[in-house]
């Protein structure tokens, strides 16, 4: 899991263009939106294209986004339990 | 109805971001392609809004507060924009992405940043106008119509006072090779601060954008009027376009003897220069001629630059030498812009 | 107040039909134009749906008189404008001051997505011929050089709201003399562009679109050209008809928001609806009826709802987003539904809200549901709002 988590903190950066940020910067718990590191609805859109184009992981509804994307480990724990095996 | 430019600000292939200085040092470029000298955008912008920006998002965004800062900060009754290919880079990436992957998943942002009036809502949205706002994508024509449109703003609302008009556009990978196979530009190597007395085939290519703020009332930091603006689509020989040059000045009481100074929009491309050269030597016979596109390049709002090299003119009341063509020793009272993109012909005069 | 400006012609190209009157059947006959995708070639034509204009590029440029190679932006706007010129019946037309305002997001794009096939692999491919019109000014200037009109020529791209601001503009130049009469309004056809685009923004919906109501999933694209005819007090007396519906109020404001999505309580809906009200003299009581802007995703139809109950109380007119018919036309809606708009005042109609059935929960009011007749219908406000906060409202009102 912890790898994962490192793994995503590395993409969510280069998905997001967060060139003011380095990875190991991000708090695993860190709420990501809003609060913590501030990301908006179009960073939401990207994160989808994140789960499709490198997990495989289709969201269908945007508005689940918000539950799935809440922190790194949120994120983590949503792939691990979705990705295709 | 005249107004007050009460501020200005360009980002251009020259050092014209700071308003303290005037063209004090003049870039020379050998190739065919000039790109904007970019301020530290870091004073613009914080990290989180700078990582999407696109080149012309940074430096059309720059520009326009630039010049608010310049003007005081007033507050803004309309933004009124020009552009005349939009946000190139963004719609070429979001066109290669869709290419790449047969229409596979796809990044938004591109997308979201590729809409033409991207710089006008952004400018909106920073500043948190929400007034009136409109974008032009004409051609030539772009940075006019958003003049036009600034003013009949002015002449509709007696209540509104102050307007941000400018135009930005940029050079994209994509679009400067597409232009080269056109043999849209010169062959190299080139020498711009040549170009214009160099006449041959092919422009150089520029980009940039510039911003004025014009009100109903002057301010400490006035640079001089803005009068009106006029639009002369394909004129078709020399008589059509001198007739449209003495109407325009007849329209505010002026006539040619009165104009000190013409700006002129020469590329030199022969082909495109005919008529600009006719009326340089056959209709301008008093004024000085003074250049801008060897500065800046060629591109659809260019004419937005020249509006920025008169202001700083009838202010400073320097003409620097690197822009004059001819020199009749006129002092910078009244300007006429005459600019051409292509047969798209245009006249904008601005007054002390 | 200022002077009005008068709907003096109209033409339309849409799904709906390829002129006025097909347009105007197809909105009686309840009858949407929005379905699978035929004629434009991606990946979702089986998974999208839209409103595409039922005609190949060959077709379309023997209607418009103009080259098979030419833009499909530009073929739908000739079509269109030549209706509406055609339908302003005042002799020696040309003889004034004449301007044509356009608007139009993609421009020359349907051509330069092919070109971009080639060219992404290898940049020496690619027909050239399929960009020289790539820009959004190209196919205005195609259109008024066929038209003959050179006075004042230009083009706006203001995302959705475009056509309205070119009829804004046209207006305006009219009543301060540089006009005497302007062709204004919008156009855009489908292309791969947009539907990506709006698809990767998660905003379209797999089914025919259902705005404003509770359960609605996004919005169908549509394509087409709208404009109509303005001209000033001084032309209309020179007419032999005088015209029934005129443009009596205006407004243009930013949301400031977000570069996509529209604050929730939809302020600059508001400043639009009620700077237009205050632009034409008028009261929020005097509407009849809204042409929604009502494109169905979750965050429009919310803050235009909003809006709307904000400014209009418990006292509301009809509603309709003729949307559930033509799709979201993009920078063409304004000039389509301006026209659907003056075909309200006329024939004293409201056009229905297809597909609805469940009322939003957060406003206390719905859209009409059924085609209503025999109404008077005096002063439409039309709304049209885009990205980038651009929000325009436009109200048209009869002729007494």
């Amino acid at each position: 899991m912890q790898e994962l988590i490192n793994t995503l903190k590395q993409q969510i950066v280069e998905q997001l263009n967060l060139k003011h940020i380095k990875p190991e910067e991000i708090g695993d718990d860190q709420p990501l939106f809003v609060d913590g590191l501030g990301l908006d609805s179009i960073d939401a859109l990207e994160l989808i294209v994140l789960l499709q184009q490198k997990y495989g992981i289709k969201l269908a509804n945007p508005e689940e986004g918000p539950k799935v994307f809440h922190t790194v480990r949120a994120l983590a724990e949503f792939i691990t339990a979705n990705q295709k095996k | 109805m005249e107004l007050y430019i009460n501020g200005i600000g360009a980002i251009s292939p020259q050092k014209t971001f700071d308003n303290s200085v005037f063209l004090d040092e003049v870039l020379s470029y050998s190739t065919n392609k000039m790109m904007c000298v970019d301020p530290d955008y870091s004073l613009f912008f914080d990290g989180r809004a700078i990582r999407r920006m696109s080149r012309i998002l940074k430096f059309g965004i720059a520009a326009a507060m630039i010049a608010i800062d310049d003007a005081g900060k007033p507050e803004l009754d309309a933004i009124s924009t020009g552009t005349g290919f939009g946000c190139l880079e963004d719609s070429e990436i979001f066109l290669r992405n869709i290419v790449a992957d047969n229409e596979g998943v796809v990044s938004p942002t591109p997308f979201i940043q590729s809409t033409h009036n991207t710089v006008s809502g952004q400018i909106a949205l920073l500043l948190k106008c929400q007034k009136a706002n409109n974008t032009f994508s004409h051609k030539g024509f772009s940075f006019e119509s958003a003049l036009l449109d600034a003013r009949l703003n002015a002449l509709d609302y007696p209540t509104q006072q102050n307007f941000l008009v400018g135009s930005s556009d940029e050079i994209s990978t994509a679009s400067y090779a597409i232009m080269s196979r056109m043999n849209i530009f010169r062959k190299e190597p080139c020498d711009n601060l040549a170009q214009l007395a160099s006449s041959g085939k092919g422009v150089i290519a520029g980009e940039g954008a510039a911003y004025v703020v014009l009100g109903k009332a002057s301010t400490e930091n006035t640079y001089g009027r803005f009068v009106d603006v006029k639009m002369i689509s394909n004129p078709k020989d020399e008589a059509t376009i001198e007739k449209a040059i003495h109407a325009f000045l007849a329209l505010h009481e002026l006539s040619l003897k009165d104009v000190d100074i013409v700006i002129s929009g020469l590329c030199g491309d022969e082909s495109r220069d005919t008529l600009l050269k006719y009326c340089n030597e056959n209709v301008y016979t008093e004024q000085s001629i003074i250049g801008f596109k060897h500065l800046c390049g060629e591109y659809m709002t260019a004419s937005s630059f020249a509006v920025w090299l008169g202001a700083k003119m009838l202010k400073t009341q320097q003409v620097p030498e690197s822009v004059v063509l001819r020199n009749t020793a006129r002092t910078p009272k009244t300007i006429l812009i005459h600019n051409a993109y292509k047969t798209s012909h245009s006249l904008i005069l601005l007054k002390q | 107040m200022p002077s009005a400006v008068y709907i003096v012609g109209r033409g339309v190209i849409s799904a709906l039909g390829d002129d006025l009157s097909g347009n105007r059947e197809s909105l009686l006959q309840s009858q949407a134009g929005i379905k699978a995708i035929t004629r434009l070639n991606t990946r979702y034509s089986e998974i999208l749906p839209a409103a595409e204009v039922p005609h190949s590029n060959e077709t379309l440029a023997a209607m418009a008189d103009m080259p098979v190679t030419t833009t499909r932006t530009a073929l739908l706007s000739m079509i269109a404008a030549k209706e509406a010129f055609d339908s302003f019946l005042l002799p020696d037309k040309l003889n004034y001051k004449v301007g044509f305002i356009s608007a139009n997001t993609v421009g020359g794009m349907d051509k330069t997505e092919d070109f971009m096939k080639e060219f992404a692999v290898d940049t020496s491919k690619g027909k050239l011929h399929d960009v020289i019109h790539h820009d959004c000014g190209a196919a205005t200037e195609l259109v008024a050089e066929k038209l003959g009109i050179t006075e004042v020529v230009t083009t706006i791209s203001t995302a959705c709201s475009s056509a309205a601001n070119a009829m804004i503009y046209a207006a305006r130049l009219i009543r301060n003399g540089y006009l005497d009469w302007a062709i204004a309004g919008g156009t855009d056809a489908l292309s791969r562009f947009t539907i990506n685009g709006f698809n990767s923004l998660m905003i379209l919906d797999n089914e025919l679109c259902r705005p404003f109501d509770d359960t609605r999933k996004g919005l169908n694209l549509g394509e087409g050209a709208g404009y109509v005819v303005l001209a000033s007090e001084k032309m209309v007396a020179l007419l032999a008809q005088q015209p029934s519906v005129k443009l009596s109020g205006f407004a243009n404001a930013n949301d400031a928001y977000h570069q996509t999505a529209s604050s929730p309580e939809g302020r600059g809906n508001f400043d639009t609806m009620s700077g237009a009200l205050a632009e034409a003299g008028l009261q929020p009581s005097d509407i009849d009826y809204i042409n929604l802007h009502g494109t169905g995703t979750a965050n429009n139809d919310s803050s235009e709802g909003i809006a709307i109950s904000r400014l209009f109380g418990t006292d509301l007119p009809y509603l309709s987003s003729t949307k559930t018919y033509t799709g979201h036309t993009l920078a063409a809606c304004g000039g389509i539904e301006a026209i659907y708009a003056t075909l309200a005042i006329e024939e004293g109609v409201v056009f229905p809200n297809l597909r609805f059935q469940h009322q939003m929960k957060e406003l206390e009011f719905a859209p009409q549901t059924n085609l209503l007749e025999g109404k008077e219908i005096r002063h439409v406000l039309s709304n049209s709002f885009g990205f980038g906060g651009n929000c325009t409202s436009l109200i048209f009102s009869k002729v007494k």
